[in-house]
């Protein structure tokens, strides 16, 4: 069989998840490479490191049969893929912030609400359920400048341990959803490949277990 | 130079096929037509726009959502068609309901989608599908299953998976909850994405417990060989959830009594399709496309939506899909250039080689010689047949170049294969 593509998130999770790989039997040849693409040593993956929000749009082509994307990812571009395993690794949660003095803000009677995010989608749909109206701004980064320069009244952004909101004069107002790294897998070769990729599913599963239990009693 | 009007550009979703690509598709509808009039089917040929009322009858609220929809002058809405199920269902129930049963029904048709392109799939694309009308049998369901099956093998596709749901089976576990729609919605994602974090958490505010929740949370992993079925027996409720197992078990071992039992992969999990499909499901995947090829299931409940209650079951394939994949050869070019010339013979020769089955081209700009040379290997034509005048005609095969009389001509001409 030829090898298996697995998109991997770029940057901050990268050298974890080819850590977990690692431990389920599948290390990488470089992990520190630059490069893009790389093989693992034992001929069953080829590891291709994309832009994190672009990981599940390669699953769900099957240009990569396995990824690894957040779920704050995953929900934001509703892809049609399946999702069997958490990483339990980049868990962070998906948070509405504000100024301090946003705390005191009635969402129910204010007409005028703008709200930056790097999350759109997430962002309106919770105005939305709850019978809101929000002007959504769609920002690609950096969401904590928006309420300094006047730009929004409130964020939607990704909170790991709130550091940068404090940084930033903003306190977290509510949690809109917890999130961590996904194993996903595209359907056509979750059933072309069923035994193979079974068997991955399950030794990431033991690979993280084994973290879990490691964790617990040091 | 980029086309700047709206005139010369097609609208996002759309294409032209001309030359090898029309070829294949035509060539492929050719070969799906002859598969399933080969299992005794019949064609219908169904109108492009209906009343979007009729269309929109047991359809989903994306596919709802995806319709093209206008105006007739009396002020009726419209749509052209998404899917061939829903018209067929329409036909049925209101013309061919005094037929002998069951119907053999198969179509090739274009259907219209408001929907991003996906792996060959755009705004307008052709589904070629049959639909076996009459039969609630297992036999019915095995049957569709194994013409799906001989198209994939007829267009040379070897590598296949065909992944078999049921989706019987979760509407038995759920029969004694009361859930809305978008909350059935809801939860049939969570089980499609085999997320069980999110399954467990929308159980939970769904208020679904004990067996029911230990049954649902279990569907994601249903998935495999005969095995599956021995696990699910042991998370049936009740008799409408026992009687899906028994179900989707029958047809599974009439498909491994056909032989193609490895092509099948039982998968409880695969909940979500259309929204009209109340027995087996299934999907037909192929090496080297991420998105299913062919989809197919149980409608029982569809044609009754149209005055009459008829169970049905059938699939359709993506024939741009199929393009992608398919390894059936085809050949567009001419085999012959003929010169055009005053000489009558010239005709005649065409006509010949016509008569032998091959793709005969007059040159009807009136060129010889280089220029017509020239014209011919541009287009990759095989061959080319000259005037040289006085009787005497040049035969032209790749680097060979042969000059002959009328009948040496037609001997050659006779002896080639087509």
């Amino acid at each position: 069989m030829e090898r298996l593509t697995v998109a991997l998130p770029k940057g901050r999770m990268q050298k974890d998840v080819l850590a977990l790989f690692g431990e389920a039997g599948y290390p990488a040849g470089s992990p520190n490479s630059r490069k893009l693409i790389l093989n693992d040593t034992l001929g069953i993956f080829r590891f291709l490191l994309a832009k994190p929000f672009d990981v599940p749009t390669y699953v769900e082509h099957g240009a990569a049969a396995l990824g690894v994307a957040g779920e704050d990812v995953l929900r934001e571009n509703e892809r049609d893929i399946y999702e069997p395993l958490g990483l339990d690794m980049a868990k962070c949660r998906l948070v509405l912030a504000g100024p301090p003095e946003a705390r005191d803000l009635n969402l129910r009677t204010e007409a005028n609400l703008r709200v930056a995010s790097k999350y759109p989608r997430q962002a309106r749909a919770y105005f939305q359920e709850r019978g809101l109206s929000a002007e959504i701004i769609s920002l690609s980064g950096s969401v904590e400048l928006a309420p300094a320069v006047g730009l929004a009244d409130l964020i939607v952004d990704l909170v790991q341990t709130g550091r940068t909101l404090r940084e930033n004069g903003l306190v977290e107002l509510e949690t809109i959803r917890e999130s961590q790294a996904m194993l996903v897998v595209n359907r056509a070769s979750h059933k072309l490949y069923f035994q193979t990729i079974q068997e991955i599913i399950q030794n990431l599963a033991d690979a993280v277990a084994r973290r879990q239990e490691q964790k617990v009693a040091p | 130079m980029y086309a700047n009007s709206l005139r010369s550009q097609l609208p996002h979703g759309l294409t032209d096929l001309f030359f090898e690509q029309a070829a294949l598709k035509t060539d492929l509808e050719d070969l799906l037509r002859e598969v399933f009039q080969e299992w005794g089917y019949q064609r219908i040929i169904l109108p492009t726009f209906e009343y979007y009322d009729s269309l929109a009858t047991g359809a989903s609220a994306v596919l709802k959502e995806e319709m093209y929809r206008f105006f007739d002058r009396e002020g009726h809405t419209l749509a052209l068609r998404p899917d061939m199920t829903v018209p067929t269902a329409r036909v049925v129930s209101t013309k061919l309901y005094d037929q002998p049963l069951p119907l053999h029904l198969y179509y090739i048709g274009n259907v219209f989608r408001y929907e991003e392109p996906q792996a060959g799939r755009r705004r307008e694309f052709t589904q070629a599908g049959i639909e076996l009308v009459g039969a609630d049998t297992a036999e019915a369901d095995a049957e569709v299953l194994a013409v799906a099956i001989d198209a994939l093998r007829a267009m040379n596709i070897a590598q296949f998976q065909i992944n078999l749901g049921q989706v019987a089976f979760l509407r038995g576990i759920l029969s004694q909850e009361t859930l809305s729609d978008s909350d059935l919605g809801r939860l049939e994602q969570a089980i499609q994405r085999q997320n069980d974090v999110e399954l467990q958490r929308t159980l939970d505010e769904l208020g679904i417990e004990n067996e029911v929740a230990r049954a649902i949370r279990a569907l994601p992993r249903l998935c495999g060989d005969e095995g599956v079925l021995e696990e699910t027996r042991t998370l049936c409720t009740n008799a409408a959830s026992r009687r899906a197992i028994d179900r989707l078990e029958r047809v599974y071992e009439l498909l491994c009594a056909e032989g193609v039992g490895d092509h099948v992969i039982l998968d409880l999990g695969q909940v979500r399709s259309m929204a009209y499909y109340t027995g087996i499901t299934f999907h037909g995947y192929v090496e080297g496309l991420g998105f299913a090829l062919c989809r197919g299931g149980r409608y029982d409940g569809l044609i009754e939506h149209f005055g009459r209650a008829m169970p049905a079951v059938g699939f359709a394939l993506g024939v741009e899909r199929a393009m992608l994949v398919t390894e059936i050869p085809v050949e567009v070019t001419p085999d012959l250039v003929i010169e055009a010339s005053d000489d009558p013979a010239c005709r005649q020769l065409a006509a010949m080689a016509r008569a032998k089955g091959l793709r005969v081209r007059m040159d009807v700009l009136g060129r010889h010689g280089e220029a017509l040379q020239d014209y011919a290997r541009a287009i990759g034509a095989r061959r080319l047949i000259c005037c040289t005048g006085n009787g005497r005609y040049l035969l032209i095969e790749g680097d060979v170049q042969r000059e002959l009389d009328l009948q040496t001509v037609e001997e050659e001409i006779i002896s080639w294969k087509d």
